[in-house]
């Protein structure tokens, strides 16, 4: 299971969701768990179908995007996929106006998200 | 959306302000500079609690790059912060001792090959919600601005 304490991770018919149970992203200890949690999941599941649950965050900080970028890179070197789901309307426009939302493919809801990968096996 | 300004000018501290303080380059006390840097704000309905992760995210970033970037970290070396809160805006000024930096090293989020890129995206995320966002002596220092709820 992967280090960070507030990634909670749940395997179905081969794809991952991990929800990242914690509304602030903002210090650096917790960037740092966060990714180091999620490159645990890609040693895990290397090609991996994955969905990333952001509904308890709240707040976060740039850094955080950097790391999503990182995590989006490995992914797709792996020949996995990954997605974001349940965003709230505070976070999204962060996407938005970084031009990220082009880069990510977002779902309002983890389960769509899910049902989605789940109609397209990889 | 506003633009970002980089400036040679001297740094415009305010002449009234209810916060002017200095700390060291300790990241451990980012939360703490921060909280003190919002409340007076807060304390003010100067930003509205639906805005607050506007204001702490705007904060982080600056914070950060002052004591880890301006200052690399070196906790001998203090970031200088000052809030003014008058009838129509918030400013928010922070200073560092670093080398600054020029508007040449921010990535366009427009140019395909700095899309992917896994930094530089914060200025361009204050300017979406700051209706000022200024750097002073090369870079060394940041001026935050924004109008209160109802101001014009």
């Amino acid at each position: 299971m992967p280090s960070c304490d507030f990634l909670h991770v749940q395997a179905y018919d081969g794809i991952v969701l991990a929800k990242v149970a914690k509304e602030r992203l903002l210090d650096a200890a917790a960037i740092n768990s966060l990714g180091e949690g999620l490159n645990q999941l890609l040693d895990r599941y290397p090609k991996i179908s994955l969905v990333l649950d952001l509904s308890e965050v709240g707040y976060l900080s740039s850094a955080v995007l950097g790391k999503l970028v990182a995590l989006h890179k490995q992914v797709k070197t792996l020949k996995g996929r990954m997605a974001l789901a349940g965003m709230k309307p505070a976070i999204l426009p962060l996407f938005k106006v970084t031009n990220l939302d082009k880069v990510f493919e977002i779902h309002a809801e983890a389960q769509l998200a899910l049902i989605a990968y789940r109609k397209k096996p990889l | 959306m506003a633009a970002v300004r980089i400036l040679d000018d001297p740094v415009p501290w305010p002449a009234e302000p209810v916060l002017d303080q200095s700390w060291p380059s300790r990241v451990d006390l980012k939360q703490q500079v921060i909280d003190a840097i919002a409340a007076p704000i807060l304390a003010a309905g100067a930003v509205t609690e639906n805005e607050r992760p506007w204001l702490l995210l705007c904060l982080d970033e600056v914070i950060v790059n002052a004591m880890l970037h301006g200052n690399e970290g070196d906790p001998t070396l203090l970031i200088r912060t000052a809030v003014a809160i008058d009838a129509g805006t918030w400013t928010v000024v922070v200073a560092d001792h670093g080398e600054g930096f020029s508007a040449s090293a921010v990535p366009d989020p427009e140019d395909p090959d700095s899309l992917l890129l896994e930094h530089g995206r914060g200025i361009r995320i204050m300017l979406q919600w700051l209706d000022q966002l200024t750097y002073y002596q090369r870079g060394t220092a940041v001026v935050l601005a924004r109008h209160r709820p109802g101001a014009t």
